[in-house]
């Protein structure tokens, strides 16, 4: 019962929306619950010799991590775990994304899969496969 | 953790004296496009704790500030991308992430304590100490 009765207020963390005005309700922080429609989100670039490819998947272990790459489809695997309460009632909001996820990126097809390299800092997954030989840009000599 | 405390405790003393650090810094910056982290609110006897997803961000990168009763929580994204990147694909356009969360008085807003692991920001943030759950003995009569 004492516990009940402190209990946090409605307005904990709520107030900051009101800052917004109604018929900007859609930007407000804490409003709207709709979160990115697809988890993890990627974000992927080229250069002459490599492509790039940036995974958004924060508080995971790198050994948790699943990447393969067959020809040129990379896929990532992974189960995400996010903290959890004892106490149900304690989860006053519960954005993250948690469980199992699978994301399918395909790439150029003139990818070496045998040359990739993966690393995981800060929360991004950072996968680098470099292009095939033949198809990266090179200088040609004109002779005289 | 005390380290992450006192970083904490700098930054309220930082607001204190110099009223809107924020402003002045972004009058000389332009405007990076932020976007909302996805933020979990536990709330415990001892407080509340926040878990908030900040994917690309580095301890040097991040900013934690209390005025007042608002807490705010910035961070900037870093993917130390090559120069000669040309982006084909983007589902993340911000260049950071800010959020802002107004915390109730029964919150001790000067002892939160920051943890920032794989781009997740733990924030334990305690009850003041009179908001606390107390026992009261019964005495017999």
């Amino acid at each position: 019962m004492i516990s009940n009765m402190l209990r946090f207020s409605p307005s904990f963390f709520e107030g900051f929306d009101d800052f917004f005005a109604p018929e900007f309700s859609a930007y407000a922080p804490t409003r709207h619950r709709e979160r990115a429609l697809t988890y993890p989100q990627v974000n992927m670039g080229v250069t002459d010799k490599s492509v790039e490819v940036y995974l958004f998947v924060p508080g995971m272990d790198a050994s948790e991590l699943d990447v393969s790459l067959e020809k040129n489809l990379l896929s990532v695997t992974a189960k995400r775990v996010t903290e959890e309460s004892d106490d149900s009632d304690a989860i006053q909001r519960q954005e993250r994304f948690s469980g199992q996820f699978k994301r399918v990126i395909t790439l150029p097809e003139d990818v070496d899969p045998s040359k990739t390299e993966a690393v995981y800092k800060d929360g991004i997954l950072h996968i680098s496969v470099a292009k095939r030989e033949e198809s990266q840009p090179r200088k040609i000599q004109v002779n005289v | 953790m005390t380290k992450e405390m006192k970083k904490t405790d700098t930054d309220v003393s930082k607001v204190s004296k110099d009223q809107a650090p924020e402003n002045k810094a972004s009058e000389n910056k332009t405007q990076v496009q932020t976007m909302y982290p996805a933020t979990d609110i536990h709330e415990t006897k001892e407080g509340a704790m926040l878990y908030i997803d900040l994917p690309g961000v580095s301890r040097d990168a991040l900013d934690i500030d209390v005025d007042q009763n608002v807490l705010t929580v910035k961070g900037d994204i870093n993917l130390a991308t090559p120069d000669d990147l040309t982006p084909t694909y983007m589902d993340v356009r911000a260049g950071a992430f800010k959020r802002q969360f107004t915390l109730s008085a029964e919150l001790d807003s000067n002892k939160v304590d920051a943890q920032l692991k794989d781009g997740v920001l733990k924030l334990v943030i305690p009850r003041s100490e009179k908001h606390k759950p107390r026992k009261i003995e019964v005495k017999a009569a």
